[in-house]
C-alpha cells in the first residue's frame, strides 16, 4: 500500500498500465507532489497529504485509493465499526438510517458505533479548548487529517495554532476499547477497532496517526469499498430489522458549515472552509494575522466537508442535503457522556505535539537556498510561462526549480524544444 | 519633507552596518500596487512569502515578515494612488520598500497612534482601516523608516532579520 522507501504511509496507488501521462493530478495537487516523466506519473512521498484530489480527477482508474480488506476483521475476537457520519448520506431515500446502520453490522462485526454518537461531547471539548488557549487563536479544527498534514508540509508555523485533541472517531476508538475490554474481560489487543472511511485521508490516519499516544484503530475500510455489499445486506433486513439506536442529530459532523455553526456561541466567533483551495488560501492569511477575529476555524480539505470525500459514491450536495433532512427528522438516542468526561479528565484524548513535515526548503544552508533560487529564476526567464505542464511538472516555476533540483531538464519543456530549429530536421 | 525612524532595541549596529555598507542584494521581488485594487492588494507579500520558505526562513520569523508586509501593502491599496513593493532579500535579512504616488501622510507621529486612522469608506467596508496598519508593521519589524508630506508621496521600509 505505501511506498517503502519512504517514512510516509499513503492510501494512494499508481497503476503505471493504466496511466496515459496526462498531467491532470500533476495540476490538481495541492502540495506540488506530483510529476510525469516518461510518461507515467509519480507521487513524491514526502509531499503527499493524501488529499484525494489526484484520485478523484484521474480519469483513467490510473490513481487509485487502497483501504484494508474486510477480511481482516476475522483476525480479532471482538470486531467493531465505528461509522463516519458521511456514510449515511450515501444511501436514496427510501433506504433508512437503521437499516443502513444494522446491515454494517452484518457485514461481520460485533457492534456497530458511529462518529455521530460523540459529536455533542466534541463541541463541548472543543469549546473548552478554546477558551483555555485564547492565546492561540484562531484554534484550527484538526479532524481532517488532509488538513493536518497540508499545514504541516506548507504552513508550519501554524501548527500551535491546531486543536490538540483527538478526533471523535479516535476518542470514540479509545472509550469503546477501554468499555469493551472491560465488559467482556477481553484483552485491548483481541479487540479490533475498525472505520469506515469517506477519504484516502482517513486511511493513511489509521495506519500513521499524528501525534497518537495510544494504539488506535486496527484497520479502515473505504465506503466505496464497502457500499456494494451493505446494498446487498440491506434488502435482507428490511425483512428482518433489529433494533438499532440511531444519532441523527450528531450526523451533521459530516457538514462543515454546519460544524462551524454548532460551535459558534457569545464568546466563540467561528468560521467554515471547506475544499483545498479554499483551505489554502484561509491558512495564508491566518499566517498574516488577518482572521484574528475568529476563535475557531473548522478546515475541511473536500467539497462540504467529510461529505466531499473521494471514497464517497454520492455527490457532495446530494449527501448534505439527505444529513440535513435526516438530522431535523429523526431523535437522537441519549448518550452518557460521564464516562468520556473521565477518560477526557484523564488525558486519554490528548496528543503530543505536532511536529512540522517541511518541504519548502530549497537547502538547510540559507547561502546554498538562495544560490538554487537564483539559478531557479535564471531557468524561469528561459521557460515560456505558458503554466502547461505538459512537461510533467506543474508550472514553469515547478520545472524551474525540478532543474535546479536535478530532477528534471530544460529539453523536458515541449514548448521551448518544438522551437529550436536544431530538433525542427529530424 | 518629514522622517520617521524607528530601530528595535538591540538591533542598532546591525542596521547601522547594513546601511552603511549597503551591499547587492541576493533576490529581489517588484509588484505593482494599484490604487484601491482589494482583489490583488496582498499578492506581493504573498509571494514573498513563498519565496522565504523556500529559503527556510525560521516560521516565527516568517510570520512577522508577512503580517508587515501585508499590512504595507494593503495600506498602499487603501491610501494612496497605488504605488510599488520592491523587496530585497539578503542572507541575513530582508529589506521591504514601498514607494507611492501620493497623497501623503499629513502627521507621521499621529499614523504611528494605534488606531489612527484616514480610511475612507469603500477600505472600511471591506474590512480595513483599524488604524493598526503602520504600527502593527513597527511591531513586527527590526527596522522601519517612513518618508512622506501632504501632498507629495510616500515612502514606508522596514528591515526584518532572519535570526
Amino acid at each position: 500500500m505505501n511506498r517503502k522507501d519512504s517514512k510516509y504511509f499513503h492510501a494512494i496507488q499508481i497503476l503505471e498500465d493504466n496511466c496515459t501521462g496526462c498531467t491532470a493530478c500533476v495540476r490538481v495537487c495541492p502540495t506540488e507532489a506530483i510529476r510525469v516523466r516518461d510518461r507515467k506519473a509519480t507521487i513524491d512521498p514526502n509531499r503527499c497529504v493524501d488529499c484525494g484530489n489526484c484520485v478523484t480527477v484521474c480519469e483513467f482508474h490510473a490513481i487509485i485509493p487502497s483501504s484494508d480488506p474486510l477480511d481482516i476483521i476475522h483476525n480479532f475476537k471482538y470486531k467493531v465499526a465505528v461509522i463516519s457520519s458521511s456514510f449515511f448520506g450515501q444511501f436514496s431515500e427510501d433506504i433508512s438510517y437503521e437499516n443502513a446502520k444494522q446491515a454494517v453490522l452484518e457485514l461481520g462485526f460485533d457492534e456497530v458505533a458511529e462518529e455521530a454518537m460523540v459529536t455533542d461531547f466534541m463541541i463541548s471539548v472543543i469549546r473548552e479548548y478554546i477558551r483555555q488557549n485564547r492565546d492561540k487563536r484562531p484554534i484550527l479544527s484538526s479532524n481532517c487529517p488532509a488538513v493536518v498534514r497540508l499545514i504541516q508540509v506548507k504552513y508550519p508555523s501554524l501548527l500551535p495554532n491546531l486543536f490538540h485533541q483527538e478526533a471523535p472517531m479516535s476518542i470514540l476508538t479509545r472509550f469503546l476499547r477501554d468499555r469493551i475490554s472491560k465488559e467482556n474481560q477481553l484483552k485491548e489487543e483481541e479487540i479490533g477497532i475498525f472505520l469506515i472511511v469517506p477519504c484516502v485521508a482517513h486511511v493513511t490516519a489509521v495506519h500513521q496517526p499524528e501525534g497518537a499516544y495510544k494504539h488506535l484503530q486496527d484497520g479502515a475500510f473505504s465506503t466505496g469499498m464497502i457500499y456494494g455489499k451493505v446494498r446487498e445486506i440491506i434488502k435482507h433486513v428490511q425483512n428482518n430489522p433489529k433494533d438499532i439506536d440511531t444519532y441523527p442529530h450528531g450526523l451533521t459532523w459530516a457538514l462543515s458549515g454546519v460544524q462551524a455553526e454548532l460551535v459558534d456561541t457569545d464568546d466563540i466567533r467561528a468560521l467554515s472552509v471547506n475544499g483545498t483551495e479554499n483551505v489554502m488560501d484561509i491558512l495564508s492569511r491566518v499566517e498574516d494575522h488577518y482572521l484574528d477575529q475568529y476563535d475557531y476555524i473548522v478546515l475541511r480539505s473536500c467539497t462540504n466537508g467529510c461529505v466531499g470525500g473521494c471514497l464517497n459514491v454520492e455527490n457532495p450536495f446530494v449527501a448534505m442535503s439527505r444529513i440535513k433532512k435526516m438530522s431535523k427528522d429523526g431523535d437522537s438516542k441519549e448518550i452518557h457522556v460521564e464516562e468520556l468526561e473521565r477518560l477526557h479528565a484523564a488525558g486519554e484524548f490528548s496528543v503530543t505535539p505536532l511536529a512540522p513535515r517541511p518541504i519548502m526548503e530549497l537547502d538547510k544552508d540559507i547561502k546554498k537556498a538562495i544560490q538554487k533560487m537564483k539559478k531557479i529564476n535564471e531557468f524561469l526567464t528561459m521557460l515560456p510561462g505558458l503554466n502547461c505542464s505538459a512537461c510533467g511538472s506543474p508550472t514553469c516555476y515547478a520545472l524551474a526549480e525540478d532543474i535546479v533540483l536535478g530532477k528534471a531538464s530544460i529539453d523536458d519543456c515541449v514548448v521551448l524544444k518544438r522551437h529550436k530549429p536544431e530538433d525542427d530536421e529530424d | 519633507m518629514a522622517e520617521y525612524w524607528y530601530i528595535a532595541e538591540g538591533f542598532e549596529n546591525r542596521v547601522q552596518e547594513y546601511l552603511a555598507d549597503n551591499g547587492d542584494s541576493e533576490v529581489d521581488m517588484m509588484f505593482t500596487v494599484p490604487e484601491k485594487d482589494f482583489n490583488t492588494a496582498g499578492k506581493g507579500s504573498s509571494e514573498v512569502k513563498n519565496l522565504l520558505k523556500r529559503l527556510g526562513v525560521d516560521s516565527e520569523v516568517l510570520r512577522r515578515i508577512a503580517v508587515a508586509s501585508y499590512e504595507a501593502e494593503i495600506n498602499v491599496a487603501a491610501h494612496s494612488h497605488g504605488g510599488v513593493m520592491h523587496s530585497a532579500v539578503y542572507d541575513d535579512h530582508i529589506h521591504i520598500r514601498f514607494e507611492d504616488e501620493g497623497p501623503g501622510i499629513a502627521d507621521i507621529e499621529q499614523a504611528m497612534i494605534p488606531g489612527f486612522s484616514t480610511a475612507d469608506e469603500l477600505a472600511r467596508e471591506l474590512g480595513f482601516g483599524a488604524g493598526l496598519g503602520l504600527p502593527n508593521i513597527k511591531k513586527n519589524s527590526d527596522a522601519m523608516h517612513i518618508v512622506s508630506e501632504k501632498g507629495s508621496s510616500t515612502l514606508v521600509e522596514f528591515i526584518i532579520f532572519f535570526s
